[in-house]
């Protein structure tokens, strides 16, 4: 287990202060202190700290809204605590304006932090600090996602119920018409409630299958999701390959008419060797007729 | 002890990366920035427990080594996890006059002493920076744990605390005080972190006594001191559930040096001999591709490749014990279940009709169905993906492996040599395979000839002494390290009875069930048997007010845990069986650790540098 000894070292700071006063080595304290204070911040933590705290006021807004929006309660509840769908769809747009925003700052950090020349150290870290920043803000969409997807589960359900309910109102009309109209055969009503049943199976028939189809699509949606953030990973992969191919092509050219040059100077070096000697034969020749 | 003492060290590293505050659960949590500074003790000591990865998903952007250049990073926390030496120290110094960062966590990995602090106090004052330096731990963490029960000292200046070191003729005081204190301090750091005060037992009259009553000593200097013990209150934890206290058992390699030389035949022992394998991590050339190369044409470069076997390895962490054919079985296994999962999800490709170009319309009622299969084989696809990882890793290693085995012929050696030690009777005789030319390198002849000679029950006389001698050194051995088991053996002929090396064989299998040396101790002290050899073995108590020199255990039941810590180096066959002893034994927990791991080779290469002296 650890043992915290901050509390030595605050001792230990004490006795090295009163060592150094009773040896007489000075520090110009105050000064310094002033210096130090009027350190600036650097620009990019300021704003990756702008960037989090925005995150987490969306996050803390989205938590708090959380239980009025999904409306756990029954759905007759107090009129207090209840949100319109309005202020619902106000408030999926006001989230989505946010996060998105949130990863245009991030993606903006991003390529300052590229064109800006600093060593390597500190490029890294800003990288990884960005990529925190990007995890922790997939986290937070993940939290919406999740609110809306329940949002969405259970508008389907009272649809549900509210299909349902018409049904007595058309029973209690027709038993309301045939009070009034006596005359109705009971053949005619008899014919009137198997319209009526008919109705009814059709109705729950289409519901069942709207229902089913709600379902798809949400899982669709999610596998659509995932699928998206695969091809852009190959996105990114194929466009990284495509500038190593690039660069490779350039490269064998380059290399091609570094070659052609090579010859093109081996030749001409022969030329010359060849021309000198026979220069020099020439000489020798001349000389000889000279001197005979 | 419910949680392995590689769960608490990887707790305790969490927690001193969090600011030393426990760490949160929250999933969606503000990320906090941090860089982390170590030293390569530190380094050492994080990279089996933690991946890069784990790094990240605490925050930590950087991790740097200390003495490597680094860049002022002016509004980021450091945490600092190093050894307090001297050159550390001053390096730390040197970064608060440098002001480097923002503020500094200084975690030490063993204690640090006063005088040290102060002198940091000095540097942080003369470069105003004391309010920066926002925390000091002393983190207890000076000890290594590679697997759940196993754990060695330290991996930089090995060296110093090697079985050479400590078993030189020509040794000094000072050293050997030196030495043992850093062995010490290692167990005390080991012991504080695991919360357990143990029951110490050790032989007598040699370099683990001398570990056994240092380490006693210093348990009880710190659980007089009511203030600072490190053993009360919260620091036992929650889980404190046993109330036994743990045995712990010192043995020296001069008990038994026949193990690490042995050749051996588990997936995990032989990795360890054969190929590179340091800190769960194995290193292997990799030949690119197989085929002829032109000629004229530069060679094909092979590839160093590492590995990283981690407890998240399923495979591995099944069959790290098994004999190695077995291995081979199940790889071939693991890869045909992965082939059919990879054929499931190609035909749900073709079923979906993806492959032609019908979008007209599909029945619905196969739809549905689809989409639920689509839907789980993406979300089965990373796992496809790794279980793919670890299959090709674990097909390199083991063709690796196999490689060498077959050119040396390894499978012989292990046979003979578990005869050897079994006293069974031999079928070749030993000249023939010393002087057989392609059965293995000169150090596996070298091997197979010491152990013949240490587990005889007299030495061999001076006329066949002097064959070996001529074969061996025909097939281009090096004689210096068996001057040096000469001497030890006449050492300890003296001392014991020589019935040391009796190996309880059970039955013929191919990898016989007996018990080595140390698992034999071990299984005598924990049941409390009497056997005429461990009677002798010294007992300590350091929770006991007398420190008392009797040797009579008050305690009489078995114990249930234990810690067994081999002096002078052990290896991972010595685990290998202390594993089995406990597979045996439901209920029993047994962890192993040593002073340094090294495998035949290199301690052939210690007994040589011995020899020659």
């Amino acid at each position: 287990m650890a043992v915290d000894i901050t509390v030595l070292f605050k001792a230990s700071v004490k006795t090295v202060k009163t060592r150094n006063k009773a040896i007489g080595v000075g520090f110009d304290l105050p000064k310094e202190e002033i210096f130090k204070k009027s350190r600036p911040k650097h620009g990019f933590s300021l704003k990756a700290k702008e960037v989090i705290s925005n995150i987490t006021k969306l996050k803390d807004f989205l938590l708090q809204h959380r239980k009025d929006y999904v409306n756990a309660g029954s759905l007759i509840s107090s009129d207090l605590t209840r949100m319109t769908d309005n202020e619902r769809d106000q408030i999926d747009q006001d989230a989505q304006i946010f996060m998105r925003t949130c990863s245009e700052a991030i993606k903006q950090l991003r390529s300052e932090a590229e064109k800006q020349v600093i060593p390597t150290q500190i490029r890294e870290h800003r990288g990884a600090v960005l990529d925190l920043i990007e995890i922790y803000l997939r986290g937070v969409c993940k939290l919406y996602s999740e609110q809306r997807a329940i949002r969405v589960k259970r508008v389907v359900d009272k649809k549900r119920l509210v299909t349902e309910v018409p049904e007595n109102n058309v029973s209690l009309w027709e038993e309301g018409q045939g009070r009034v109209e006596d005359e109705l055969s009971p053949e005619e009503m008899q014919m009137f409630e198997q319209e009526n049943q008919r109705l009814v199976s059709e109705m729950s028939n289409l519901v069942d299958e709207v229902r089913q189809i709600e379902g798809k699509v949400v899982e669709i949606s999610r596998l659509q999701e995932i699928f998206a953030e695969k091809v852009l990973m190959q996105e990114t992969e194929i466009d990284s390959i495509h500038q190593l191919v690039v660069g490779a092509t350039e490269n064998v050219k380059e290399g091609n008419e570094d070659i052609r040059e090579a010859i093109k100077n081996n030749a001409g070096f022969r030329v010359w060797i060849l021309f000198f000697l026979v220069m020099c034969s020439f000489s020798l020749l001349f000389l000889d007729w000279y001197d005979s | 002890m419910a949680a392995s003492v590689r769960e608490k060290q990887a707790a305790a590293l969490k927690r001193m990366l969090n600011f030393n505050t426990s760490p949160l659960k929250n999933t969606a949590a503000e990320p906090v920035w941090k860089v982390l500074i170590y030293d390569r003790f530190g380094q050492d000591i994080i990279s089996p427990l933690l991946a890069v990865k784990e790094l990240r998903d605490m925050g930590i952007t950087l991790h740097l080594l200390l003495h490597s250049d680094r860049d002022p990073i002016p509004d980021v926390p450091a945490i600092y996890f190093v050894m307090p030496t001297e050159e550390n120290i001053d390096r730390i110094c040197q970064d608060l006059r440098n002001q480097l960062y923002e503020s500094y966590y200084l975690n030490f990995i063993s204690a640090i002493s006063r005088s040290k602090l102060e002198d940091i106090a000095s540097a942080a004052l003369s470069a105003n920076a004391v309010t920066q330096v926002t925390k000091v731990f002393d983190q207890y963490l000076n000890f290594i744990t590679l697997e759940d029960d196993m754990f060695i000292l330290c991996n930089q200046n090995k060296e110093l605390i090697s079985y050479h070191a400590i078993n030189k003729p020509d040794i000094m005081d000072t050293e050997m005080e030196a030495i043992m204190d850093t062995i010490v301090d290692s167990l005390f750091c080991f012991f504080v972190t695991l919360g357990a005060v143990p029951i110490i037992r050790c032989p007598r009259g040699n370099a683990a006594e001398m570990v056994a009553v240092k380490l006693d000593k210093k348990l009880r200097e710190n659980l007089r001191d009511a203030r600072n013990s490190l053993f009360t209150g919260d620091n036992m934890g929650a889980g404190q559930f046993s109330f036994q206290r743990p045995l712990f058992v010192l043995a020296d390699r001069n008990l038994d040096l026949a193990t690490p030389l042995h050749h051996t035949w588990t997936y995990q022992a032989l990795i360890h001999d054969v190929l590179d394998f340091h800190l769960n991590r194995v290193s292997m050339d990799e030949s690119v591709g197989s085929e002829a190369s032109p000629s004229g044409a530069r060679p094909k470069k092979k590839n160093k490749k590492s590995y990283d076997l981690t407890a998240a390895d399923k495979f591995w962490q099944k069959h790290k014990g098994s004999p190695f054919p077995e291995v081979a079985e199940s790889v071939q296994e693991e890869l045909d279940t992965y082939r059919a999962q990879e054929d499931e999800v190609k035909r749900l490709k073709s079923i979906m009709g993806l492959e032609g170009e019908d979008e007209g319309p599909i029945s619905s009622i196969s739809m549905s169905d689809n989409t639920a299969k689509l839907t789980s084989a993406v979300s089965s696809l990373p796992e496809l993906l790794e279980k793919k990882r670890l299959i090709d890793l674990h097909t390199n290693v083991a063709t690796a492996v196999l490689d060498h085995i077959k050119s040396r012929k390894l499978d012989v050696y292990f046979e003979y040599e578990e005869k050897l030690m079994s006293k069974s009777t031999l079928e070749k005789s030993l000249l023939d395979i010393i002087s057989d030319p392609d059965a293995g390198t000169p150090e596996d002849k070298m091997r197979l000839f010491l152990i013949f000679y240490i587990t005889a029950l007299q030495p061999p006389s001076e006329t066949d002494l002097d064959q070996y001698k001529k074969a061996l050194l025909e097939t281009g051995c090096d004689l210096s390290s068996l001057n040096y088991i000469k001497q030890w053996n006449l050492f300890s002929r003296v001392m014991n009875s020589g019935s040391q090396f009796v190996m309880e064989g059970v039955k013929h299998l191919v990898l016989k069930q007996h018990n080595l040396p140390v698992t034999r101790i071990l299984d005598n002290l924990m049941e409390m048997k009497s056997n005429p050899e461990t009677d002798d073995y010294r007992y300590f108590d350091p929770k006991m007010l007398r420190g008392s020199e009797s040797s009579t255990p008050r305690n009489k039941n078995p114990f249930q845990e234990a810690i067994v810590f081999v002096v002078g180096g052990g290896n991972y066959i010595e685990y290998q069986n202390l594993v089995d002893y406990t597979k045996a034994k439901p209920g029993k927990r047994v962890l192993y650790g040593c002073s340094e791991l090294f495998n035949a080779g290199q301690f052939i290469k210690q007994l040589s540098s011995l020899g020659q002296k």
